[in-house]
């Protein structure tokens, strides 16, 4: 396994449903959704998946050693807001606006504006850049069109960026792995990040630690 | 915050008081309320509209009033915003009786996606008090349903009144600047990013927002509070 640097270059504004975006849930996503192919549609509710499939990325402790992203360039959050209501030919009729196809909703995206996203990782390049390729599209809302990818390049780096770089931590980190840690929160930290066994006291992304 | 963009608005919305005559409508509003102080309740969640709706009634009508304020519980209502809130109506409000209601089940939560309880909670509570009139910081401005519900609606068991109903949201941001009143830090925050006239104080991460797109918005700007309600540090600006 090797230290790896990935950058996403965009054609369209990433949308978030949180800060940042985990890369080993990236790539545990598409680990899933090859591994189950026409079923990864039609999962159960409650518990979707009961297993995490194996991801090529290197483990310390039972974190993944894949940062968050990094956006390039900085700008700031901006939002997307669209408004959906009936303006159809209603059909004869009592009609649902509450549920189905008349539901009315408003839609209230929170985007970065984009141009690269990076990466850092610990994994095997070949199987790392495979995956990569099967992605189109980072963040929410891609089926409106954010976060279209133009390209993506996966190269080897000489250091190991994906937990710390410059003693800042790059992901979040259980703090009981930590000998200090600047500020801390409560995070998921491991794959499925929608889990709450997933979540456990963490150092936040960006400010500074120091590993046990 | 103390930086150039809230300068800016706050000298705009200096501006729009003398210009959007709302220390008229101040004055009508505390004439109009006056009436329902007897026997009513001035309901505040803590919220931009209701702090001012309970500004102008303490200073123009009387301080000696009963405020009524719902805590959502923790996971609806993340504690640093709660005890500001009541810092704030503490402040505004010092001499008035405060009777602070909580919904038990916000202190689970299961309550972000559960919320059929919540307004059997609410109503009861409501109901057990029993005053005839509740006096609420709803606008006509805020929706099309809001607008059709007039500014006195007789309920089966009480009166809502809404005295500021006619204020636009310039009024009532103008207002807050001109009177200092205190409003939660997190509108600040959040309006930086939605816009002054879209910003709303509502429950944090309740799936009974997301057709207003609300719980997407928090998990950015308040993910803190997304598995701890009592992270005291989000709040910082």
């Amino acid at each position: 396994m090797e230290p790896l640097e990935v950058t996403f270059y965009l054609s369209t504004p990433v949308a978030l449903g949180f800060p940042w975006i985990y890369f080993d849930s990236l790539i545990a996503h598409i680990r899933l959704k090859e591994e189950l192919g026409e079923r990864y549609y039609s999962l159960p509710t409650k518990i979707p998946v009961d297993s995490v499939p194996a991801i090529p990325i290197k483990h310390w402790k039972d974190v993944p050693i894949a940062s968050v992203s990094i956006f390039e360039p900085q700008a700031g959050l901006h939002t997307f807001s669209y408004f959906k209501r009936g303006d159809f030919p209603f059909p004869k009729g009592k009609i649902s606006r509450a549920s189905g196809f008349f539901k009315d909703f408003y839609l209230k995206t929170v985007y970065v504006p984009a141009v690269k996203v990076k990466f850092y990782a610990t994994g095997e390049l070949k199987e790392v850049e495979r995956l990569v390729k099967l992605v189109p599209a980072l963040g929410k809302e891609r089926n409106i069109g954010f976060g279209f990818i133009r390209k993506v390049e996966v190269r080897e780096v000489e250091h190991e960026w994906g937990l710390v770089k410059d003693s800042m931590a790059m992901r979040p980190i259980p703090v009981k792995y930590l000998k200090a840690y600047e500020d801390a929160t409560y995070m998921a930290y491991k794959p499925p990040y929608w889990s709450k066994h997933s979540v456990d006291l963490c150092v936040v992304p960006f400010t500074r630690v120091e590993l046990a | 915050m103390s930086d150039d963009w809230l300068g800016r608005w706050r000298e705009y919305f200096l501006a729009w008081y003398d210009e959007g005559r709302v220390e008229e409508k101040a004055l009508e509003v505390a004439d109009f309320a006056s009436r329902f102080l007897d026997e009513g309740q001035v309901s505040v969640s803590g919220g931009k509209d209701s702090m001012v709706m309970l500004h102008i009634i303490v200073t123009r009508c009387r301080s000696d009033i009963v405020v009524f304020h719902w805590d959502h519980g923790p996971w609806l209502m993340p504690r640093a915003v709660e005890n500001e809130i009541r810092c704030n109506i503490a402040t505004v409000a010092s001499k008035a009786k405060v009777i602070v209601e909580t919904y038990n089940y916000g202190s689970r939560p299961e309550a972000r996606v559960v919320w059929r309880p919540w307004y059997k909670a609410f109503f009861s509570t409501l109901k057990r008090l029993g005053y005839k009139y509740h006096l609420l910081g709803i606008r006509a401005e805020e929706s099309s349903r809001r607008r059709a519900r007039g500014r006195v609606v007789g309920r089966r068991h009480w009166v809502e009144i809404h005295p500021i109903y006619n204020f636009t949201w310039r009024d009532v941001w103008a207002y807050i600047f001109k009177h200092n009143t205190p409003v939660p830090n997190i509108y600040y925050k959040y309006a930086r990013l939605l816009g002054w006239n879209r910003v709303r104080l509502t429950t944090f991460f309740d799936l009974e927002m997301q057709r207003y797109g609300q719980p997407q918005v928090d998990s950015v700007l308040s993910w803190r509070w997304k598995h701890n309600p009592l992270d005291r540090t989000n709040s910082a600006l």
